[in-house]
């Protein structure tokens, strides 16, 4: 990566606009994470409506920023890094605009779970692990804008911790179902949830992909750490 | 054939037709070429890349000898064409040129018809015994350089009638009319409109068939559209060279990748 | 700062001091231009009409036209070319004039013709015996003084003692010419006689011919070695400072004065070598010494100026060195060495210096038939002519100049074709 600037400084703006528009959707998207995480927990409905309502403007800032770098191809024939960062803008803000859309489902699920009678404890566990998800964003967020590809790195790694917490919601939930079955409703509910905290997990990590692509100019060589096996490993399913 | 990966579609060969080891080229005293070691492939298009005066012109100008014109021009280092040593003493540049074409930056056809621009080659080099020979090479070289169609009926009118895209036709044409092994082309469409220049990128991809095509240019778009392999000399030194879809997205040496994003560098 | 009539019209600034300054050196700059170019036009009108104006009446030449009785006595086939011509042409006059009697009333009568009327008559009589006891009508020039008096250069009211011609002689001409014998057609003896003392007589056909030896001479020795000389120069000498050594001194020599020339050839050509005096070809030797410098410059000029594109297409399909000279950039330079040639040539035709040296002013009365015979040319001609004391001659400087004029306009005009026809064909 290069810090001069580009003789058209015309370009230069350019990319700096999409770059800020990818940030804004990024602030975004980090406050609805935790708007809905804090509505689960408080069981605050009009909070959880605000979530889904600002969904719409995260919709409509990625349509804009896929419209900027469609422009940038064909006026700038960006080349290298150049192209790298047009193209890694385009599938962040893809990824983010899916985050986004998470969010708003478990907006929209907290709306319905307020509704029910609690379940001891779990929204504590979601909570946390909507928090580390959260993180995750704000550093490959960091990463990305200062080309930073160790911390993308550690984002990364950082997926499995999520992934394992999602493993114990994911038997607590089956503990509280096989318990009483009255449970059984809200907890699918809960464990959508948690399925969707732990999907924006995964594209936290592919956004930390992208920024290590846009840096090194090549995607990162180890396989990518799973740490979620309620789908390969048979022993966690009920007997 | 849809199944090789794009980014290696493009180079299907690996025999190397020129190879140079250590050229360095001075004039007088300045040293304009900084010790070029580079393989270049038969049946592959490679182009050089680089900011005005960082030497790739000059390179060019040594594979056929071109720079002997130049009293003041010295060049030192081995360049091998088939494992022969182009600068030894038994080889005479006249020859050279005739198996090495040259296509220069301004349509240059000479004020003669056009069949006269392209049997002037084969004329002196005593490649055609009659007159049927050098129609039947006229022919082919016009049809190879894809302007046959719009030539065929014109043979007698002068080249510098063409419009300029079929004026460097022309020129490709002539060249390829000593039956070359190598073609090499300084900026060939500079001097040309967007169409043209796409014409003449369609036909240098064509050629590549039978050649090794070698092209200068100072348009980074034309060397990714056309070739198959990139050299970015700078100041007189090989930078990099390489695969041309990797050298356009993600080049190794960060001197490249000022040049191609266009910064300055 | 912020006038509102500059805002409604920003282009509105031509009433500030600066572009009334500008616009007056502009239309200052044009005029004196036009003044310079003026001024020469009228130079030029000026030579131009005063050796029109003088030279005119040397194109037409008073002619007498008298029946001549051949008489056997005087002029028989055995005698022949010798005979009494001039008697029998007095005679045909003395018929006109019965009254005319005494040996110098019948020598001034004698004297309207010019001294060539009897050899005009002899020639005739010569290409046809059978002539001899007939009478036969001739034509001939009258003599400087009548032939002045016709044209009105000696003019009547001048008295007697003046005049060339007597008041008598002056009534002999009107009665030739109420008789309707006096005519004035063309002279084409201008061009067709050689040089002579009689200005009546005197042509250009000696120096015309000697000129044109001259400069076939000067042409075959300058121009191959001149463009042999260019090409070497420009296309094969290696740039060091030999060359530019040698580049130098042609540039000079073309600079050097031509009487230098001249001194040079008639030391060299005629004191070492013996070639003969007056002759065009030592003339023309000179001459080519003078121009080949001119064609140097010129063909290398020529050669600089075809395109460095045509060079390296030739030498990119493997044309060698001189295959690239001669098939290629020679023929695309020729139209522009022929017009350095022509101009050379033309600049040879006007010399006079050199060739007074070798003697080309010599008073010779027969056109050459080869350069290696005496000859004047046309710029000495006109330089002997103009030393004549005789009327005759001066009318007759101003026509040969005229003359000169011509053929240097018609080179030059050869030269601005050929440039405008083959420019730029590349």
């Amino acid at each position: 990566m290069t810090d001069q600037q580009h003789i058209v400084s015309s370009f230069d703006r350019d990319l700096e606009t999409i770059q800020a528009q990818i940030m804004k959707m990024g602030g975004m998207v980090e406050r609805a994470i935790a708007d809905a995480a804090r509505s689960l927990e408080s069981r605050d409905e009009e909070l959880a409506d605000e979530v889904r309502g600002r969904d719409k403007a995260i919709d409509a800032l990625e349509e804009q920023i896929n419209a900027e770098a469609a422009r940038v191809l064909a006026l700038r024939s960006p080349t290298a890094s150049d192209l790298r960062l047009v193209l890694s803008v385009i599938k962040i803000s893809a990824s983010l605009e899916r985050i986004g859309d998470y969010a708003k489902n478990i907006a929209k699920r907290t709306s319905v779970l307020s509704t029910m009678a609690p379940v001891n404890g779990s929204p504590a566990a979601l909570r946390r692990m909507a928090r580390e998800v959260e993180e995750m964003l704000k550093d490959v967020l960091d990463a990305y804008i200062q080309r930073d590809a160790e911390l993308a790195y550690e984002v990364i790694n950082r997926d499995q911790d999520v992934d394992q917490m999602y493993n114990a919601i994911f038997r607590e939930f089956l503990t509280f179902m096989m318990e009483d079955p009255r449970n059984i409703t809200p907890c699918m509910h809960l464990h959508f949830i948690a399925k969707n905290t732990e999907r924006m997990g995964d594209l936290v990590t592919s956004i930390a992909e992208q920024v290590v692509y846009l840096v090194l100019g090549h995607m990162p060589d180890e396989p990518r750490p799973k740490g979620d096996k309620t789908s390969s490993d048979p022993s966690i399913a009920p007997a | 054939m849809y199944d090789t990966p794009t980014l290696e579609r493009t180079v299907d060969s690996n025999t190397v037709k020129f190879s140079a080891r250590d050229v360095h080229v001075f004039y007088g005293e300045t040293e304009a070429i900084k010790g070029v070691d580079i393989d270049i492939l038969d049946n592959t298009v490679t182009a050089f890349i680089g900011p005005s005066g960082c030497g790739k012109s000059t390179f060019l100008r040594c594979l056929n000898r071109m720079n002997d014109t130049i009293d003041i021009c010295r060049v030192t280092g081995k360049i091998l064409l088939d494992g022969a040593d182009i600068y030894d003493k038994h080889i005479d540049p006249v020859q050279l040129r005739a198996k090495v074409g040259m296509v220069f930056q301004k349509p240059n056809p000479f004020p003669k018809s056009i069949y006269d621009n392209v049997a002037y080659g084969p004329r002196i080099h005593g490649l055609a015994r009659t007159k049927a020979d050098l129609d039947v090479i006229v022919e082919k070289s016009l049809r190879r350089a894809a302007l046959w169609t719009e030539a065929k009926d014109r043979l007698n009118e002068p080249g510098t009638g063409l419009s300029g895209g079929q004026q460097q036709r022309l020129c490709i044409a002539r060249a390829v009319a000593t039956a070359p092994e190598v073609l090499l082309m300084d900026e060939p469409c500079s001097a040309l409109d967007p169409i043209a220049t796409a014409q003449v990128e369609e036909l240098i991809d064509e050629l590549r068939q039978e050649y090794s095509v070698v092209i200068v240019t100072h348009s980074m778009q034309q060397a990714a559209r056309v070739s198959q392999k990139t050299a970015f000399f700078h100041l007189g030194d090989l930078v990099e060279f390489g695969e041309t879809g990797q050298i356009f997205t993600n080049p190794r040496d960060p001197r490249t990748e000022s040049y191609i994003t266009g910064r300055i560098g | 700062m912020t006038d509102l009539s500059t805002q409604d019209a920003p282009f509105a600034g031509s009433g500030s001091s600066l572009m009334r300054r500008r616009n007056r050196r502009q239309v200052m700059l044009q005029g004196l231009g036009l003044a310079a170019i003026s001024f020469a036009a009228l130079m030029l009108f000026v030579l131009i009409a005063s050796l029109v104006s003088t030279g005119y009446k040397a194109f037409i030449q008073t002619h007498i036209t008298v029946e001549v009785f051949v008489d056997p006595e005087e002029i028989s086939v055995e005698k022949l070319p010798r005979g009494g011509f001039r008697d029998v042409l007095l005679a045909s006059l003395q018929k006109e004039f019965p009254d005319v009697e005494g040996r110098a009333e019948l020598r001034s009568l004698q004297n309207i013709f010019s001294n060539g009327a009897q050899f005009q008559l002899r020639d005739m009589v010569s290409a046809d015996q059978s002539l001899i006891g007939q009478t036969v009508t001739l034509r001939a020039p009258v003599s400087d003084p009548f032939d002045q008096l016709a044209k009105g250069l000696v003019k009547r009211e001048t008295p007697e003692q003046l005049r060339r011609v007597s008041d008598r002689e002056i009534d002999w001409f009107d009665t030739l010419d109420a008789a309707g014998k006096i005519s004035q057609p063309v002279n084409w003896g201008l061009i067709t006689n050689a040089d002579s003392r009689f200005p009546e007589l005197a042509g250009l056909k000696g120096a015309l011919v000697g000129s044109f030896w001259a400069l076939l001479v000067c042409f075959l020795i300058s121009f191959p070695l001149g463009i042999g000389a260019a090409i070497y120069l420009e296309e094969f000498a290696p740039k060091n400072r030999w060359s530019d050594l040698i580049e130098v001194n042609i540039n000079n020599l073309a600079a050097v004065p031509s009487v230098v020339f001249g001194l040079l050839a008639l030391a060299v050509f005629i004191g070492w070598f013996g070639m003969p005096r007056s002759a065009p070809i030592v003339g023309g030797m000179t001459l080519a010494l003078m121009t080949m410098p001119t064609i140097i410059i010129a063909t290398r000029a020529a050669l600089k100026a075809v395109p460095p594109s045509i060079r390296e297409a030739a030498l990119g399909v493997g044309a060698s060195r001189h295959q690239v000279v001669f098939g290629h950039v020679l023929p695309l330079a020729m139209p522009g060495i022929l017009t350095g040639t022509i101009i050379g040539l033309a600049q040879a035709l006007g010399e006079t210096a050199p060739l007074l040296l070798i003697g080309m002013n010599a008073f010779i009365t027969s056109a050459p038939t080869s350069p290696f015979d005496s000859a004047t040319a046309l710029p000495t001609q006109i330089f002997i002519w103009a030393d004549s004391p005789e009327r005759g001659f001066v009318s007759r400087t101003s026509a040969a100049i005229l003359v000169l004029l011509t053929f240097l306009i018609t080179m030059n005009a050869v030269a601005i074709y050929l440039r405008s026809k083959f420019e730029r064909k590349w």
